[in-house]
């Protein structure tokens, strides 16, 4: 695959959060939420619904603004949308009037946008469909263009709010080895949205679980990658953060027992 | 399904009306309908040649479809500008909206004593009637295809650092088209059915003034081909309309050609 476009690699941003809180009139989704993602570092969030994972995502992006503390971007206190941050939706939101590539090209300008674009469908392994309308994609093929849209701006933090949550399990596992690699590839700084925790196990150096607003489980993931689902340090470790995000007492180390969530 | 059973069941579609004109034809020969009420359908395309020879009829039809298409153009125009812009400002909403709707109650064909009196019965007054009538539909669909273009698709584009111009001609402007489109379509409907009132209520020149003149004339068949020519006008500004929708709504499902 050709793209010289990519060099340098841009590299990953540093997140840094203090004391980030965020309120919708009389409820307070964040409270106090402090955190600090390396440049190039590869971080999940789980929490059930509602808990905020999302809203945290959102102030990253500049979609939001906190109600209170400080979100830093690259050293910077971040003010508002950066052109080195993208996000990617849990659904594709692709504009149907567009075709694939006319998609991937949003925003971008300069007379090699196209070409540009079309390295960046390669990568996703859709160059063949770049002239066809979003409607004749299958869901997972449209999240391949999302992310192509993401990865043509040379992103420094990719931002993914359940990017997967709606495909079936096989096309969700390819779209995980695919984020993986181009994330090992371009190295930039990932922060994963996510309610499968063993999508967060599978991806992240880290997954954090966040609960009434706050961070309440910092696990570090020291599992080599690529990463099996099924070997027993995984099966393990994804127990354990099941069981926390449950409030159950953790399994005992047994992988044979029967997981919870494929 | 083949495309020969698919000619044929094209075909089946013409034995109905090719049968009414049959039997139309037998009975105005046989002398059981009068030509007065009815002349043969014969007399009717003869007369439709003779006017059509005398230039007669091309002239009445670019005089008629002149004042559809101004007052198309007009009402249109108004509507498409007044429904971008309380589609798109909440301000223009508060404004305009309350009103606009008051005003879209009164049927605009209630309105002809006070357009007389106000244009008289020259060319503004048919013009207005046209342009009134058209305004509403184009309107009001041009607002709820802006109202409801998907806000994620807006938060989407507005993340990529669309705003402003871009983000209209990108996200807006495209996702409020089908809608548009099917205001369009009611409107040029509205059209042809409005300035038939205009042109029969007073006209000297046009479709109508040459029925209303035929029939001082008791030439029904003269009569007969300017329904026919409003039937055929409507029908063709009915295929433009659709047209439209196909080529600038080619990305939707509903529109692509194999599955129409």
């Amino acid at each position: 695959m050709q793209r010289d476009w990519i060099s340098p690699p841009p590299g990953g941003l540093g997140v840094g959060l203090a004391g980030v809180g965020k309120r919708f009139g009389e409820r307070s989704v964040l409270d106090g939420v402090s955190l600090d993602v390396r440049p190039g570092e590869f971080v999940a969030i789980v929490g059930r619904s509602g808990c905020g994972k999302s809203t945290l995502l959102r102030l990253l992006a500049g979609l939001d603004t906190p109600t209170s503390g400080e979100v830093r971007l690259g050293g910077a206190p971040s003010a508002a949308r950066r052109d080195d941050v993208r996000i990617m939706f849990q659904e594709a939101r692709l504009l149907p009037w567009r075709t694939v590539l006319q998609n991937v090209r949003l925003g971008l300008d300069g007379a090699d946008a196209s070409a540009r674009a079309r390295d960046a469908l390669a990568q996703v392994g859709l160059a063949d469909r770049a002239g066809e309308w979003p409607s004749v994609l299958s869901g997972g093929q449209r999240q391949r263009v999302a992310l192509a849209r993401a990865l043509v701006h040379r992103p420094r933090l990719l931002l993914l709010d359940e990017p997967l949550g709606a495909l079936d399990a096989l096309t969700r596992i390819e779209m995980q080895r695919l984020v993986e690699s181009v994330w090992r590839e371009l190295r930039f700084t990932a922060v994963l949205v996510t309610h499968d925790v063993a999508e967060a196990v599978a991806l992240a150096d880290r997954v954090l679980l966040v609960e009434d607003g706050r961070v309440t489980l910092d696990e570090p993931v020291a599992l080599p990658r690529p990463r099996a689902h099924g070997s027993p340090a995984f099966a393990a470790l994804e127990g354990r953060v099941l069981a926390r995000v449950l409030k159950e007492p953790p399994p005992a180390d047994d992988a044979s027992k029967p997981r919870l969530v494929a | 399904m083949s495309a020969a059973a698919d000619r044929l069941r094209g075909l089946a579609a013409w034995i109905v009306p090719l049968l009414v004109i049959a039997g139309w034809e037998a009975a105005s020969r046989s002398g059981w309908l009068s030509t007065r009420i009815l002349p043969e359908p014969l007399a009717v395309a003869r007369a439709f040649l003779s006017l059509a020879r005398s230039g007669e009829l091309a002239h009445d039809v670019a005089i008629s479809s002149g004042r559809a298409l101004a007052g198309l153009a007009i009402g249109g125009g108004l509507g498409l500008v007044l429904g971008l812009l309380t589609g798109t400002f909440k301000v223009a909403e508060t404004l305009l909206d309350t009103t606009l709707q008051m005003v879209r109650n009164v049927p605009p064909l209630a309105l002809i004593p006070l357009v007389i009196l106000w244009f008289g019965i020259d060319e503004s007054a048919k013009l207005f009637l046209v342009a009134i009538g058209v305004f509403f539909p184009i309107y009001l669909n041009t607002t709820h295809g802006i109202k409801s273009v998907d806000a994620g698709l807006i938060e989407m584009a507005r993340s990529y650092g669309l705003k402003g111009w871009p983000l209209y001609r990108e996200v807006i402007l495209p996702g409020a088209l089908p809608s548009i489109l099917v205001g369009l379509r009611f409107s040029l409907g509205l059209m042809w059915v409005l300035l038939i009132v205009a042109e029969t209520i007073s006209a000297q020149s046009g479709i109508g003034y040459m029925t209303m003149n035929a029939r001082e004339f008791l030439q029904t068949d003269v009569v007969l081909v300017g329904v026919l020519l409003y039937a055929l006008l409507g029908k063709l500004a009915d295929l433009v309309a659709r047209g439209l929708e196909r080529r600038f709504l080619r990305w939707n499902p509903a529109y692509q050609p194999a599955l129409a």
